[in-house]
């Protein structure tokens, strides 16, 4: 009951500061909420699940892909779109998920790293369907019952999707399906002797984990407008993984600091020192796998500890 | 048939590069287990290597390659020392070591970015660029010079690996750590020899592919990927295999973009579903280790 409560105060919160917010904040109040929604699906599945995939942000562009073509070159209505949508994300991430949850560690980064390059190749060559390297645009969020849901409306549908998400990640996480999660990732064959299915659990995880993100992209394909191939490329896949690890990674606070720190460093840094940022980016990413392997959230714990002994 | 074989020396060529980068990755993951992504980046430090010291410079070619991969030396052994090994000897997880070279991937690749700007820059090949023709069999001389220089390269490697005792020491630390090290087997000089040779091959790979395409702070990333799906059909328990995955994948590539009827794009993805393929369905790769001899 108090957690329901808590959540609902917080979408409140962040969706009355989506009603204060200038044109640029906004767009940029939104793709932070988005890269938060993303981090905490990815931190399930990296850090708590342990599997190191790379088609994370892949799933995201199906996801965002598949509802503007669902929409406008299908004519699908949208609520039967969104359904359709969700469905292929699910049904994709399975066909992934079977085959290559078998390969463990750096077999399956592999694995998902090709797929995540094939799915640039398929639409960079998807001729009108996927508008081939220009990708899709101009287009926008059909009306539902004749109302327009646009601007601050809009950023309050990303703040629910972002909610959800977390509040379905929590659940899993204190569920027995979390900790068999994480007993899989210490010690697969320990897991599978205390009588866990470790193939099941692992397909769950990545199933589940990458149709949220995939829902994550169909949300937001309406907020640029347009989606094509070099948003969803191996760049961002990999800003993903360093997010989580920069919060701290197996935690879900760790993920929504890491998400928002990244997202931002480059927005603060770069008018002040240019290009730089990215140099500034590489140096910070290795200095907190050497020194604080918590990441940032770490911090805040030995902070913690720190005032809690002097009391 | 003539077709074919003017395309076999420029495939074999290309594939002489995989191997090399595909030896690189080998280098570092049999003692180590450890995947290093950077791979692709060193490359492009020795092809930048290459533009300073060859194009603006104007070294001799040979006293360049020598500077150059001794500079490559540097930057693999200092690599570990810097990242990896304060992560092994604290103990921390066997992931800490990849993600720190990742981070790695990123400095390497920006500074170059800083330094040398956002600019292809021009890598002189060895004999100019010149055109060899034996019978039927054509090809540039740089194409020739890859194939040579990728052939005595896996040579002193096999030599080294199957006839020296500091290879068999590799071999040894490769099979069983711990036994390994219990036998007195220096963990540590292995693995910062190992760092400091892959550096070493990856630069060479860079030097010998830059006059193709030349030095671009973001070849680092395609090279890297090639490598490694070179590294997966050839396994990764043995040298040779480095070889035989790049000359594969070369040859897949080539023959896909000259013969099959589809759009040169979709052509790119061939090799992507082949590494699919040999990950699920054979991930020791064509050659498999050598077990334990007794």
């Amino acid at each position: 009951m108090k957690q329901i409560l808590g959540f609902m105060v917080t979408a409140v919160i962040l969706s009355v500061i989506g009603f204060m917010l200038g044109s640029y904040q906004t767009d940029v109040y939104r793709k932070v909420l988005l890269w938060v929604t993303l981090a905490l699906s990815y931190n399930f599945l990296f850090g708590i699940a342990g599997q190191v995939a790379f088609s994370h942000f892949t799933f995201y562009g199906i996801g965002a892909y598949a509802i503007v073509i669902l929409i406008f070159q299908v004519g699908l209505p949208l609520p039967l779109a969104i359904l359709a949508t969700v469905a292929i994300c699910v049904v994709l991430a399975l066909v992934v998920a079977i085959p290559a949850t078998r390969l463990d560690g750096f077999y399956l980064a592999l694995a998902t790293l090709a797929f995540a390059q094939l799915f640039i190749v398929v639409l960079d060559e998807g001729g009108t369907v996927t508008g081939s390297a220009g990708g899709l645009a101009n287009y926008r969020l059909p009306d539902v019952f004749g109302m327009q849901v646009s601007g601050p409306w809009y950023t309050v549908v990303i703040v629910l999707l972002m909610l959800a998400t977390l509040a379905i990640l929590w659940r899993l996480d204190r569920s027995y399906f979390g900790r068999a999660c994480r007993a899989v990732r210490d010690d697969s064959e320990a897991a599978q002797a205390m009588g866990v299915n470790v193939a099941r659990t692992k397909i769950i995880a990545y199933t589940i984990t990458s149709a949220l993100a995939g829902i994550a992209g169909m949300v937001y394909a309406f907020v640029d407008n347009t989606v094509n191939p070099p948003i969803f490329g191996l760049s961002n896949s990999f800003l993903l993984l360093f997010m989580v690890i920069v919060g701290g990674s197996g935690r879900h606070a760790g993920a929504i600091v890491g998400a928002v720190l990244l997202y931002l460093m480059p927005l603060v840094l770069s008018p002040i020192i240019g290009h730089h940022h990215a140099l500034v980016f590489g140096v910070f990413m290795v200095a907190v796998v050497l020194f604080q392997p918590k990441g940032v959230i770490g911090i805040w714990d030995w902070l913690q500890a720190r005032i809690g002994s002097k009391a | 048939m003539k077709d074919f074989l003017e395309l076999t020396v420029g495939a074999l060529a290309s594939g002489c590069i995989y191997g090399l980068a595909a030896l690189s990755y080998l280098l570092i993951t049999r003692p180590t287990g450890i995947i290093n992504f950077a791979v692709g980046e060193w490359s492009m430090l020795g092809a930048f290597g290459g533009f300073l010291l060859l194009s603006r410079f104007n070294l001799p070619y040979p006293v360049g390659i020598a500077l150059i991969l001794l500079g490559m030396f540097l930057i693999g052994w200092l690599t570990e020392r810097l990242t990896v090994r304060p992560l092994v000897e604290r103990g921390a997880p066997p992931l800490a070591p990849i993600l720190a070279l990742l981070g790695m991937l990123v400095v390497f690749r920006e500074v170059v970015s800083l330094v040398f700007g956002p600019d292809p820059q021009p890598v002189p090949p060895a004999f100019g660029f010149g055109r060899l023709e034996l019978g039927p069999v054509a090809g540039s001389y740089q194409s020739f010079f890859i194939i040579a220089v990728t052939l005595t390269v896996f040579a002193a490697v096999w030599y080294f690996f199957e006839r020296t005792l500091a290879g068999k020491s590799f071999e040894a630390v490769a099979i069983d750590r711990r036994a390994a090290s219990l036998m007195g087997i220096n963990l540590r000089r292995v693995t910062a020899f190992a760092f400091a040779a892959s550096a070493v091959v990856a630069g060479l790979a860079g030097i010998l592919v830059a006059p193709n395409v030349s030095a671009h702070y973001l070849m680092g990333l395609p090279l890297a990927i090639q490598g490694f799906t070179a590294l997966v059909i050839g396994g990764v328990g043995r040298v040779e295999g480095a070889l035989l995955g790049g000359v594969i994948l070369a040859f897949v590539e080539q023959l896909t973009v000259r013969y099959l009827p589809i759009p040169p794009g979709l052509a790119m993805g061939v090799p992507l579903v082949l590494l699919i393929l040999f990950l699920l369905l054979r991930p020791t790769g064509l050659l498999r280790a050598r077990e334990a001899r007794a």
